[in-house]
């Protein structure tokens, strides 16, 4: 009869809907239940990179210090080539103490780039502070005018040298 | 989805930032470790081609080859003013191209300006690949406002021949008023002061519908930090020479030092009222080695450079003005490059427009920063629904001494939850009141209440051992559920708390205000009563201590120790925190002897007899345990 017809025509409408809706709940769940793990996962990971990122504020706050005791190792340097040959005994306490200095240093990472003087001008760790005629090969370093350091691999500061034009 | 950087090239330096998981824009490093890059390319004596700070530092040996400030020549035609003068200073060799544009001379090549900036966006790109760990392919790249179109291009082209995707060509103030999130009020009227290293730039802006438009631009392409570090120098080699008879000028390692020792005198005296540049060994005589020693005052230096900073006022006021625009109808002022931490700078500003300049950013990056946030703002396909909220004011819990504990501070991310746990204040305590408040001030009083309930049934113990756990949780609806539960009975009470900002902006600043107002007098009542409630609390551990102890306590002892406790107890209805904090000390002092005393009780019958010393005493000490 025509009415039951109806009548379960709408009936098979009504769970194609509730079906069809229960399909979108649950790809809508699912987005979001993604979603929520990529959160969750972003905070983890997000731990680990402060973690590391603690330690590398350690370790920049050790480049300031150091990057400022160079310059007194510098005065270290320049006082002693500045003194009487006479005077060893004077000289030799200055000189253990820059070498006291440079050893609390050397512990945290700092290392001396080796003196130039003879070898080819290299940027990656000098830097030219003048130019001289000389009958050495053109580019070649001819004075090391300050020492040059390495902190943890990187170049804290390049060895400041004299190249022949 | 690889990230969209965002690029300042600058005329001697080029710094470049990106957004961050977290939404906030963070300066990429170089592959050297710096925060900058100088914009330098050179092609070596070895014929390898060199970028930034590795081509600065051979410029000397090699200055026909070093090319440097390339931005004063891109997208320019030969015949602009601008470009005669710098033919004048370039030590590198440039020539009118085939089309009037200008080539350059490097090696035996000759590159079009935008060739040049390109190397420079490479090193970039290349380090910011290192340092992501991922391709970028894209960019945002800042310009000067008064940038024409021939400009813009070049540059995008420099991009381009990076292999970058320009996502878009940004104005340089309109980057920094993006960093300061300045671009979001309608019709505000924004003055952007760039004070860097080699040019001084004034950009007057105002905030449309979509977009930030430029209204005018000064400034002087001349004037810039290096005029003032050169002034400071030419004053000590003056001053060295008349005390010296010495011109330090001429030793190239000399004036190195000194160049570096000025500008970080320089940099010192933006926080101090004066400084000493010392620089021993500075160069040497007949008489032998000589030292450079000398004070300098930021009064000397403002002297120094005073005309600098008038005409840099002048130049604000005349482009302010250009704009159609009063000094004071300016909103907001932003301060951009280096030079603008210089004090005397910053006063002049603030004495032009008469509010005080935005300068929380680190004016070397901020440029940078708002071109990685205009990069961030093209990646974002961040999900309305994802959009997450933060509570706006601090949310307390109040406790002994009506002080606020903070449980959520504000500003925090929510939807989020905290626990805490806390305890009774008194012997037998029955219960415990919650009291909820909402606010920034430290005393209870002075914040709004939100919400007061109050947890009973809690077993008769002593006070500070029942333990009820406390947890604020605010939903993604804003709700803030307040829950507190007896760990011993299991008992809980709770109370929930709909839309607690229902606060308008302007008064969730204003009670912010209110709390650093008052935030010294507010610190002072919350230390007094700290003091006291922790006066109180050893008062009742010494009574407790005289009690358990008994008849073992010596009677000086115990009488000493009751002495101090009840100086301590006056002390504590006095409100003076020097008082309190004198007689518990006192009082502490005194209950060590307890202990001492209960240790050496022991010994005294065996006087005699040393070797039991060491034994029966280990005993006695191990009674003392009130931990928990």
């Amino acid at each position: 009869m025509p009415k039951e017809n109806n009548k379960k025509k709408e009936l098979k409408k009504d769970k194609a809907l509730a079906e069809n809706t229960v399909e979108e709940l649950k790809k809508e769940r699912d987005e979001y239940l993604e979603g929520w793990k990529r959160a969750k996962a972003d905070l983890i990971n997000y731990k680990n990179e402060e973690t590391a990122r603690s330690k590398e504020m350690i370790r920049f706050a050790e480049e300031g210090i150091i990057r400022d005791m160079i310059a007194v190792l510098d005065s270290f340097d320049l006082c002693i080539s500045s003194l009487d040959k006479e005077k060893e005994s004077f000289t030799k306490g200055i000189r253990m103490i820059r070498t006291q200095i440079e050893d609390v240093f050397k512990k945290r990472g700092l290392e001396k780039i080796d003196t130039p003087t003879g070898k080819p001008f290299n940027p990656s760790f000098h830097e030219a502070i003048s130019v001289i005629d000389s009958d050495k090969p053109a580019g070649e370093v001819i004075e090391e005018v300050e020492k040059g350091y390495l902190w943890n691999g990187k170049v804290l500061r390049p060895v400041r040298v004299v190249v022949a034009k | 989805m690889s990230k969209i950087i965002g690029i300042d090239l600058g005329t001697t330096n080029s710094a470049m930032a990106f957004v961050g998981t977290d939404g906030k824009p963070e300066i990429i490093e170089s592959a050297e470790g710096a925060r900058t890059t100088p914009s330098v390319v050179a092609l070596s004596k070895s014929d390898e081609r060199l970028v930034g700070v590795l081509a600065k530092r051979q410029s000397i040996t090699n200055p026909a080859n070093t090319i440097s400030s390339v931005k004063r020549l891109i997208g320019r035609k030969w015949d602009d003013s601008e470009v005669q003068n710098d033919k004048e200073w370039a030590p590198y060799e440039i020539r009118k191209s085939e089309n009037g544009g200008i080539d350059i001379k490097m090696g035996d090549k000759w590159y079009k300006p935008e060739e040049i900036s390109a190397m420079v966006l490479s090193k970039l790109r290349a380090d910011a690949e290192m340092r992501l760990g991922e391709r970028i392919e894209e960019a945002v790249i800042t310009v000067p406002a008064y940038f024409d179109d021939s400009q813009r291009q070049a540059t995008k082209n420099a991009g381009e021949i990076a292999g970058l995707k320009v996502k878009r060509i940004l104005n340089e103030p309109t980057a920094a008023a993006l960093a300061y999130g300045l671009n979001k009020e309608k019709n505000e009227k924004i003055v952007v002061y760039d004070f860097g290293g080699g040019t001084f730039d004034i950009s007057v802006l105002e905030v449309g519908d979509d977009t930030v438009e430029v209204k005018a631009t000064g400034g002087d392409t001349y004037l810039g930090g290096d005029d003032f570090d050169k002034k400071l120098n030419e004053y000590v080699v003056a001053k060295y020479k008349e005390e010296e008879g010495i011109d330090i000028s001429k030793d190239p390692l000399a004036l190195q030092r000194l160049k570096e020792a000025v500008e970080r005198a320089k940099h010192e005296l933006s926080s101090s009222i004066e400084t000493e540049i010392n620089l021993p060994y500075i160069t040497s005589d007949s008489s032998g080695p000589k030292h450079l020693l000398l004070k300098v005052t930021r009064a000397k230096l403002e002297e120094l450079v005073s005309e600098y900073i008038e005409k840099a006022a002048k130049l604000t006021e005349e482009t302010v003005k250009e704009a159609g625009f009063s000094l004071s109808d300016i909103n907001e002022i932003i301060l951009v490059g280096g030079q603008t931490r210089m004090p005397a700078i910053q006063a002049s500003v603030k004495k032009l427009f008469g509010k005080e300049p935005n300068r929380g950013i680190n004016p070397d990056e901020v440029v940078a920063l708002g071109a990685a946030i205009q990069g961030g703002i093209f990646q974002g396909d961040v999900k309305d629904i994802l959009l997450l909220d933060v509570t706006p004011l601090t949310l307390s819990i109040e406790t002994l001494g009506g002080i606020a504990t903070p449980m959520i501070p504000k500003n925090t991310t929510v939807p989020t939850a905290k626990t805490q746990i806390f305890s009774t204040a008194a012997d037998n305590q029955p219960s415990v009141e919650v009291h909820v408040l909402q606010g920034e001030r430290p005393m209870a009083a002075d914040n709004k209440t939100l919400a007061r309930f109050i947890l009973d049934g809690i077993p008769p113990s002593p006070r500070g051992v029942p333990q009820v756990e406390v947890s604020f949780d605010i939903d993604a609806n804003g709700i803030l559920n307040v829950k507190a539960i007896d760990k011993a009975t299991g008992k809980s009470q709770s109370v929930k708390i709909e839309a607690q900002t229902s606060l308008s902006k302007e008064e969730i600043e204003r009670l912010k205000n209110e709390a650093a107002v008052h935030a010294d007098s507010d610190k002072k009542k919350k230390d007094l009563i700290e003091a006291k409630n922790q006066g109180e609390a050893l008062a009742y551990s010494a009574e407790k201590a005289v009690k358990d102890a008994g008849d073992k306590l010596d009677s000086s002892i115990k009488s000493e120790v009751e002495e101090k406790i009840s100086t301590l107890r006056s002390a504590l209805g006095s409100e003076e925190k020097e008082k309190i904090d004198s007689a518990s000390e006192d009082l502490s002092a005194s209950l060590q002897k307890i202990g001492e005393s209960l240790y050496n009780e022991g010994k005294e019958p065996e006087q005699n007899n040393e070797e039991n010393k060491g034994g029966e005493n280990k005993g006695e000490g191990g009674k003392e345990g009130k931990e928990e």
